[in-house]
């Protein structure tokens, strides 16, 4: 396979490139969750997770439940519960090795999205565990998060995605199967990618 | 599900908000009875059960009352801290599982939110003229919800202040009351298994209706999976060991519908017509009833037969 070999920029040039953010676009990021972000989360059900492991390993990853699924114990306290999935548990082995989190929470219908940045831990507090459960499932462990930087992204990337677009999900027909990807990665046969497909229909029917 | 909107939200205690709900045009709502209760469906999609406080006579607005739980498993927390008067709310029409059967004499027994079914049963039984008193158990003094309302009851009212009073000698006040009194008691876990666990010690003694927050712990068999045939729909479901009995009916497609998910709420009722279920919800009273609650009941033979 062919290697590309682009010339890479600095920082300097960077800069020169971009100049410097305005003063209002610095000022708006706080450490803590005011009254209007906690309205954000509240309403928010789904998230990105980004973590990295002591080497800069980098990870992100989703995460998605009722609106409001974080929860912020206080202003500058957040909990995410760890539900059913694939255990490979990407996010929770680098926050017990690095300690660090950014997430990145959408509210359908909003193209402004709400950045967390902070410190993390995973516990199996039983009070904090039986807050989360839903749906009958109490989760196993659960992410909290100390924050250090919360701010609303602008939302031109979501409007120039057209994320919200409604005739967008046409899209979703174009793209291989999960099954099909799966077999494909996996190097099965074609055909398995149908076997996986219809499991998966059943296995999606147990969220919790 | 009424699509409803909240149309006013009072703040009765340092942790109880009152909310009304209303429909956005105006029209009437379904009656109800005292007991009753609605299941409320927030913009989050959480799906809560409340007793209705309000005036029955009040057609135009359901009042419930909440209580602010530190460890919220979201429903509380969302309405205390993001709810609005204007925010839309979707509610089952009221189902009453605590009515009010006839009875010579009734006491009343309240403990903190439990308030909410009793206080709608006091007026009630007070504009009936009934044979009624009514024990209101609080903590503190700044727990009393809907004090003026309680106050315009009169004398048959009392309230119990732990924090000044002591604990409330339960036992004592059980085995003073006439056998055909009927007692009806709503509040946490502790106080109305203690009630239960008063009556079952004294047959004979007055009959207790309680209305529970939270499921009764039960003893059950270990899972097992079962079959399930649909009478009406014709589909037979299997049940894995690991999933509840309601979710493999409608993974199936038959038409049940689940609230509470922890059998206090009774909204997903479907009736047995053959096989021997195993009752593990808090609202069947009798082992032998063919009322089956699937969010979490089971079965002891095999298969069960329901209509459904």
């Amino acid at each position: 396979m062919e290697t590309f070999d682009f010339p890479s920029v600095d920082l300097a040039y960077l800069r020169s490139t971009l100049g410097e953010p305005e003063a209002p676009t610095t000022q708006k990021i706080i450490d803590h969750l005011d009254e209007n972000c906690l309205a954000f989360l509240a309403h928010s059900p789904f998230c990105c997770l980004s973590t990295a492991d002591s080497a800069g390993n980098c990870d992100c990853s989703p995460r998605g439940d009722y609106p409001g699924f974080v929860r912020a114990l206080d202003p500058r306290t957040l909990v995410i519960p760890d539900r059913l999935g694939n255990k490979i548990a990407d996010s929770m082995t680098n926050i017990l090795d690095n300690g660090r989190i950014g997430m990145l929470c959408f509210v359908p219908g909003m193209t402004e999205t709400l950045r967390v940045n902070g410190t993390a831990t995973v516990t199996n507090d039983p009070s904090l565990m039986a807050m989360l459960e839903q749906d009958h499932s109490v989760p196993d462990l659960a992410i909290v998060v100390r924050t250090e930087q919360v701010y609303l992204h602008c939302g031109r990337a979501l409007l120039r995605a057209g994320l919200w677009d409604p005739e967008m999900q046409d899209l979703a027909a174009e793209v291989p199967s999960s099954g099909q990807i799966w077999a494909s990665t996996s190097g099965w046969d074609p055909t398995v990618g149908d076997v996986i497909d219809d499991a998966m229909a059943g296995a999606y029917r147990s969220l919790y | 599900m009424l699509p409803l909107v909240v149309s006013e939200v009072t703040r009765e205690t340092p942790s109880i908000v009152s909310v009304r709900l209303a429909s956005p045009d105006g029209e009437p709502l379904p009656l109800w009875q005292p007991g009753a209760h609605i299941d409320v469906q927030l913009i989050t999609r959480h799906e809560r059960q409340y007793s209705l406080c309000g005036d029955p006579a009040d057609a135009h607005g359901y009042r419930i009352a909440v209580l602010r739980e530190e460890f919220s498993r979201g429903g509380s927390h969302y309405i205390h801290s993001f709810l609005r008067v204007g925010s839309r709310v979707w509610v089952r029409p009221p189902r009453n599982l605590f009515t009010l059967a006839d009875a010579p004499a009734y006491r009343l027994l309240a403990a903190g939110i439990g308030i909410t079914p009793i206080l709608a049963m006091a007026r009630h039984l007070a504009a009936e003229g009934a044979d009624w008193q009514m024990t209101h158990l609080v903590r503190r003094r700044e727990d009393i919800a809907f004090a003026s309302e309680l106050a315009a009851l009169g004398d048959r009212v009392t309230t119990h202040i732990g924090a000044e009073a002591g604990r409330l000698d339960l036992a004592a006040l059980y085995a003073g009351l006439e056998p055909a009194t009927a007692v009806y008691a709503c509040g946490p876990q502790r106080f109305v298994d203690a009630l239960d666990d008063l009556a079952a010690a004294l047959p004979g003694g007055a009959a207790v209706h309680v209305e529970r927050f939270e499921p009764k712990p039960r003893e059950h068999r270990p899972n097992e999976v079962f079959t399930v045939t649909c009478a009406r729909s014709d589909v037979v479901v299997e049940v894995p060991a690991q999933r509840p009995m309601l979710e493999a009916l409608q993974g199936a497609g038959v038409p049940v519908e689940g609230s509470c998910l922890r059998g206090i709420c009774g909204s997903c009722a479907v009736t047995v017509l053959e096989g021997i279920p195993e009752h593990r919800d808090s609202l069947t009273g009798d082992d032998a009833s063919m009322t089956i609650y699937p969010c979490v009941s089971r079965s002891i033979s095999p298969g069960l037969v329901i209509d459904a």
